[in-house]
């Protein structure tokens, strides 16, 4: 049976329908059906504000291929063994059940602008009334590249365990060579914090970092920018001084090829092998987006940070936010629970035929973003920007003056760490 | 003093439109504006201000005892935690906004 918008909301379980958050009346007819594309930190929160703002007035689906999410936030710490993945595994009972969304596991393949319709692998053609594309990234395919041999682990999950395993088989002393793709990619100082973690973990295996062996590791950083490209105090200071004898830093490194059995990766500033080589390929929107035309000629989907509806006059009622969406700002897990809200809000005003432009609303378009980076085993730096909406310039600038990073790595801000991202998952996934 | 007026748009929670007499403004303003900007709040306060672990609670808080603190953060000489860059963020209607929008909120989070 092909699933048509009807039979999507039939499909909410008839106790979470009945469902309210304000204490269990029963749920109002839906006005509006919104489709959520994607479960993980955008798609989640979208589906979660706008049940919980229309205060169930809005009937939400969301299409996720996996049963849960594994988050890539606090990733890093599956290499060290701080985390597990099932620590930072998420599943949707929470969105079902206290929320009323509607989960179905499937993949999106194809949107239609003009027919408003979606093809979904399993399901078929379906219609929708508004929807929300939250897909993520996807990466650039680099000639020779074998994920299960060079891992990039930018995905959590499966990847982030592979790299561990390899990381925890290498030589004490041996190399591990890692390459930062080109700007903008997913989460600014997230490979810098990676380089990091490993040049701990190494360092301190091999004795180095606690004196007891002169043979240093080594971590070589292979950039495609010309430069750190956030937290540049931070990191200048960890590469150069706390793993100065361990990590060597090559910007303007572009990847061309990776030859998976030997372990090489050649780049335009030349080959280099590791006993171990993760490979963060350059990335773009998911295929979907590129293929349905969302993306124009550019790798993201362009957007009115207004409501986060296309620009694309063919996509009525479609919606791009996270990592997907081009506006400029920072590709964070924060951001994207950030940018969700302000479409939910647009979305909402929308289905009751209010305008998102009303003067008072514009001068109040804010988002934000915060990224704790673990530099040693215990201690940890941040990162954190305002962005607010220009109505000049129709986009999101930074604030001046809220671009901050933390001062030195503290145990205090690992500790933080945790609390902030408890808090960010549960205004995410809970 | 808040006055909940009867002009509203679609269900009471989409849109209670409220009129705010108070020293700062005395048009009705728009209580999803406040609630938006508010929001951004959650993702290290919780949402509806109601934080996990050592961060602070927002719900039930005091419009002015929390719209002074972000001001005296915002002010800071020397900028130095999370919290004083974010406040830096922020104009100071939209902190007395947010502020004012916790204060509506209560303080168990409502969940
Ligand atoms: C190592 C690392 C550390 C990070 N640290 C931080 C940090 O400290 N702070 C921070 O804020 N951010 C951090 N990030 C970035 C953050 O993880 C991303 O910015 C965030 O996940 C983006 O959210 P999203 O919803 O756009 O994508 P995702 O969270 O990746 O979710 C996309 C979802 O869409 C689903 N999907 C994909 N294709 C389809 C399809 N065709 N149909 C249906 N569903 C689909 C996927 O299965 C997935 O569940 C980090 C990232 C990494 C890799």
């Amino acid at each position: 049976m092909p699933l048509t918008r009807r039979n999507f909301i039939q499909m909410v379980p008839a106790s979470a329908a009945a469902l309210t958050l304000t204490g269990g009346a029963k749920a109002a007819e839906p006005i509006h059906h919104v489709t959520v594309l994607g479960g993980g930190f955008a798609g989640c929160t979208v589906a979660k504000y706008l049940r919980m703002w229309s205060d169930g007035e809005i009937a939400v689906t969301l299409i996720e291929p996996n049963s849960n999410h594994v988050s890539c936030i606090m990733s890093n710490l599956i290499l060290n063994k701080r985390l597990k993945t099932t620590d930072l595994t998420f599943e949707y009972n929470d969105l079902q059940v206290k929320y009323g969304v509607e989960v179905i596991h499937d993949r999106a393949l194809r949107i239609r602008g003009p027919q408003k319709q979606l093809r979904l692998k399993e399901a078929g053609w379906v219609s929708y009334d508004s929807l929300v594309v939250a897909t993520g990234i996807q990466f650039d395919k680099i000639p020779g590249q074998d994920f299960r041999k060079v891992p990039h682990a930018w995905i959590a999950g499966g990847q982030s365990n592979n790299l561990r395993n390899k990381i925890n088989r290498m030589p004490d002393t041996g190399t591990f060579v890692m390459t930062v793709p080109k700007a903008p990619y997913r989460c600014p100082p997230g490979p810098y914090e990676r380089a990091c973690i490993v040049a701990d973990i190494l360092g301190r295996r091999s004795g180095y970092l606690d004196g007891s062996s002169s043979v240093a590791p080594r971590v070589i950083v292979l950039d495609a920018n010309p430069g750190i490209m956030a937290e540049k105090g931070t990191f200048t200071s960890a590469f150069n001084d706390l793993y100065g004898d361990i990590i060597e830093y090559i910007p303007n490194a572009q990847v061309e090829s990776v030859d998976s059995d030997n372990l090489i990766v050649n780049t335009s500033q030349g080959s280099f092998a590791g006993d171990v080589l993760n490979v963060i390929p350059t990335h773009g929107a998911q295929n979907i987006l590129r293929v349905s035309g969302l993306t124009g000629d550019s790798r993201w989907a362009d957007v009115d940070p207004v409501t986060y509806a296309s620009t694309n006059t063919l996509f009525q009622d479609v919606y791009v936010i996270g990592d997907a969406q081009g506006t400029g700002q920072p590709k964070s897990g924060h951001m994207a629970n950030a940018q969700a809200k302000i479409c939910a809000d647009s979305i909402i005003r929308t289905a009751h035929g209010l305008s998102s432009y009303t003067e008072e609303r514009l001068q109040n378009i804010t988002t934000n973003s915060a990224c704790f980076s673990p530099i040693t085993y215990d201690q940890a730096s941040w990162l954190t920007a305002v962005y607010s909406y220009n109505p000049d310039t129709g986009s999101m600038g930074l604030v001046p003056g809220s671009l901050g990073e933390a001062h030195n790595w503290s145990s205090r801000n690992f500790n933080d760490m945790f609390t902030w991202s408890d808090n960010l998952f549960a205004d995410t996934f809970k | 003093m808040r006055v909940s007026s009867t002009i509203t748009f679609g269900k009471l929670l989409i849109a209670p439109a409220v009129l705010i007499l108070s020293i700062h403004s005395a048009i009705a303003e728009d209580q999803t504006v406040n609630r938006m900007i508010a929001s951004q709040c959650a993702q290290c306060h919780g949402t509806n201000g109601y934080a996990r672990g050592s961060y602070p609670d927002l719900g039930g808080d005091e419009a002015k005892d929390l719209a002074d603190h972000l001001y005296d953060m915002k002010g800071e000489d020397r900028p130095s935690g999370i919290m004083d860059h974010q406040a830096l963020g922020y104009t100071d209607d939209q902190i007395r906004r947010i502020a004012q929008y916790y204060s509506t909120l209560p303080e168990n989070g409502g969940d």
